[in-house]
C-alpha cells in the first residue's frame, strides 16, 4: 500500500499524552513515515550495502543492539553502545554525549555520515543516495508523495527527515509499568512494586526521572578514560570528562549490553556502577521494576517490522 | 535479554553465546600481528576451494555445493540477482553481494558456519529457516569473523548468504566433534 500523498498523520497515543514535538520543516504525513520505515531496513543507506540503521537498531531489542559495540561498515571500531529508540520523539538531546544534536533529523546523519567513528561510511558518497534509490522507480514514488514540495527529491536532507518521521512514531507507552502508572495496581507484580519503591527511595528517580525515566543530563559514574572522554569531546572542559547523557529506561531489560561503552554485560552490573550502597536483598526488586519497564507490544508491533511490500509489490 | 556464554566447545577457543532466533553478533576485531593456529574442525579455513555461489535454490542445489569441512572462497551475486528461499532477516542493499550454496548433513549434530565477513547468513530446509544456537566470533586474529552455530537433522540444506560488502567471500560448514 502507498500511502497518498498528504495523508495528515494520526498519532496513537493513550489519553492525555501529547505527541512529541515536530519540526515546521518536517510535518509528520503517512506517506513520510511509511518512506521513513522503508529507510531504516534499508542498507543502500550505507557505503557498501551491509548496514541498513535496523542492523544496529533492532525491534526485538528494543531498537537497541546485542554487541557492546558495533564496527562500522570498513571495520573501523564502534565507540559507543547503541542506545534504544522507544519514544526517542520526545527526547531533548540524542546521543550520550553530544548536546548540539537536539533533533531527530540531525542525528540521522550521525551514522550516514560520521567520521569518528566510521559507522554507515556514506561521507563523500552523498550522490550514492540519489543514484541507488532513485534507481527504483517505487522509491521515486515515495519520495514524490512524502516530499511534494521538493519535488521528491532524494538527497540526505529527505532521507534523514524521512528517517525522523518514522522514528517518532517509535511510541512505547504499554509496559506493566505504564498499565501500573495509569492506575491498574495488579499491573505490577508485587516484587516488581518493592523495587519502584526503592527506585524512588534510593535516589534512581533523581536522574531516570519522568515519564521515559531520563532527565537528560550529563554526569559521571566512573573515571574519565581517554579513549572516550563524553561530554568533554564537545564542551571542550576539563570538568566535562566522563560526563554521560542519563539513558532513558524503556525496555532496558532488553537492550544490553548496558552502559555508554556496552561494558556492563549485566544489569546488575550496571546498577552496582551506580555507587550506590546497595543491600543485596535490593537487587532482585530492582530487577523486577526494570523489567516491568518492557512493551512487549513495542518489541513485536508489525507498524516498526522491516516492510515486505511497497508500491504493492513484494520486497 | 542478555547473553550468557555458552559452555560450548572450549576447545575452539573462540566466543560463543546462546542466542535467541536470527540473533547474529557482530565485533570489533583485534589488532594480529600473526595469524593464530585453528583447531581441526576449522583447520582448512586457510586453504579454501573455489565456488561460484548461486542465484537461488535450484541453483544451489545443482551447482553449488559445499563439502562440509571444506573451506571455500564464495564468488558472490550482486544483490538485486539473487532470489532467497526465505527473505534474509537482514538483506543487503542494491550494491552488497550475496548468493545460495547447498550442503547435506549426514549426522544430525551440531554444525557451525563460519564466515570470513560479518555477513548475514541463514540456514534453510523445506522453506524454513534453523535457528541459530549459538553465535560469535573465531579465534582471534584467525580470519573468521563470525561463526553461527546450528543443531541439524540429516538432510539437503540450503545456505544463504546476505548483505556482503564485497563479491568474494571465505565461508566454512562443518559438523562439530
Amino acid at each position: 500500500m502507498l500511502a497518498a500523498a498528504g495523508e495528515p498523520w494520526r498519532w496513537d497515543l493513550p489519553a492525555g499524552v501529547e505527541p512529541p514535538l515536530v519540526p515546521a520543516g518536517n510535518a509528520m504525513s503517512a506517506a513520510k513515515v511509511e518512506l521513513g520505515r522503508r529507510l531504516f531496513y534499508d542498507a543502500d543507506l550505507s557505503a557498501n550495502g551491509t548496514l541498513a540503521c535496523a542492523g544496529c537498531h533492532e525491534q526485538k531489542r528494543g531498537f537497541a543492539d546485542g554487541n557492546a559495540m558495533r564496527p562500522g561498515v570498513h571495520g573501523d571500531p564502534g565507540r559507543r553502545n547503541v542506545p534504544g529508540l522507544a519514544n526517542v520523539g520526545w527526547l531533548p538531546r540524542l546521543t550520550a554525549a553530544d548536546p548540539t544534536i537536539t533533533s531527530l533529523e540531525a542525528q540521522a546523519l550521525v551514522p550516514m555520515f560520521g567520521e569518528h567513528p566510521v559507522e554507515m561510511g556514506m561521507k563523500g558518497l552523498e550522490a550514492e543516495l540519489p543514484r541507488r534509490l532513485g534507481a527504483d522507480a517505487c522509491y521515486r514514488r515515495m519520495f514524490a508523495r512524502a516530499f511534494p514540495e521538493q519535488g521528491g527529491r532524494i538527497d540526505p536532507g529527505t532521507v534523514a527527515a524521512a528517517l525522523a518521521a518514522f522514528e517518532r512514531t517509535l511510541i512505547s507507552l504499554d509496559s506493566p509499568y505504564d498499565r501500573f502508572r495509569a492506575g491498574h495496581i495488579d499491573a505490577l507484580a508485587a516484587e516488581a512494586q518493592q523495587g519502584f519503591g526503592l527506585f524512588k527511595t534510593l535516589g534512581c528517580s533523581v536522574c531516570h526521572a519522568g515519564r521515559d525515566l531520563s532527565d537528560a543530563q550529563y554526569y559521571q559514574l566512573k573515571p574519565a578514560e581517554p579513549r572516550d572522554t563524553g561530554l568533554a569531546e564537545k564542551t571542550s572542559r576539563a570538568e566535562d570528562a566522563g560526563r554521560f547523557r542519563t539513558p532513558q529506561l524503556r525496555n532496558v531489560a532488553v537492550t544490553g549490553p548496558w552502559w555508554h561503552d556496552g561494558s556492563a554485560r549485566t544489569l546488575e552490573d550496571a546498577i552496582q556502577r551506580h555507587r550506590l550502597a546497595l543491600p543485596t536483598a535490593s537487587i532482585p526488586p530492582l530487577l523486577a521494576f526494570l523489567g516491568s519497564l518492557t512493551d512487549q507490544g513495542f518489541l513485536t508491533d508489525p507498524r516498526f517490522a522491516m516492510p515486505d511490500r511497497a508500491c504493492g509489490r513484494k520486497l | 535479554m542478555q547473553f550468557r556464554a555458552a559452555p560450548l566447545l572450549p576447545l575452539l577457543a573462540a566466543t560463543l553465546f546462546a542466542v535467541p532466533a536470527s540473533a547474529q553478533m557482530d565485533h570489533d576485531q583485534p589488532h594480529c600481528a600473526a595469524l593464530s593456529e585453528l583447531p581441526a574442525p576449522l583447520a582448512s579455513w586457510r586453504t579454501p576451494s573455489a565456488l561460484q555461489a548461486a542465484v537461488d535454490r535450484k541453483g544451489a542445489a545443482a551447482r553449488a555445493m559445499l563439502t562440509p569441512g571444506q573451506a571455500v572462497t564464495a564468488a558472490l551475486r550482486n544483490t538485486p540477482d539473487v532470489a532467497y528461499s526465505v527473505r534474509p532477516a537482514k538483506p543487503g542493499g542494491s550494491v552488497s553481494y550475496g548468493g545460495l550454496a547447498s550442503f547435506t548433513v549426514k549426522e544430525a549434530g551440531t554444525w557451525r558456519v563460519a564466515l570470513g565477513s560479518g555477513a548475514w547468513v541463514d540456514v534453510v530446509k523445506d522453506g524454513k529457516t534453523a535457528v541459530s544456537v549459538a553465535h560469535g566470533h573465531g579465534p582471534d586474529c584467525s580470519g573468521i569473523r563470525k561463526m553461527v552455530d546450528y543443531s541439524l537433522q540429516p538432510g539437503r540444506y540450503t545456505l544463504q548468504i546476505a548483505a556482503n560488502g564485497e563479491d568474494k567471500l571465505t565461508l566454512l560448514v562443518t559438523r562439530l566433534p
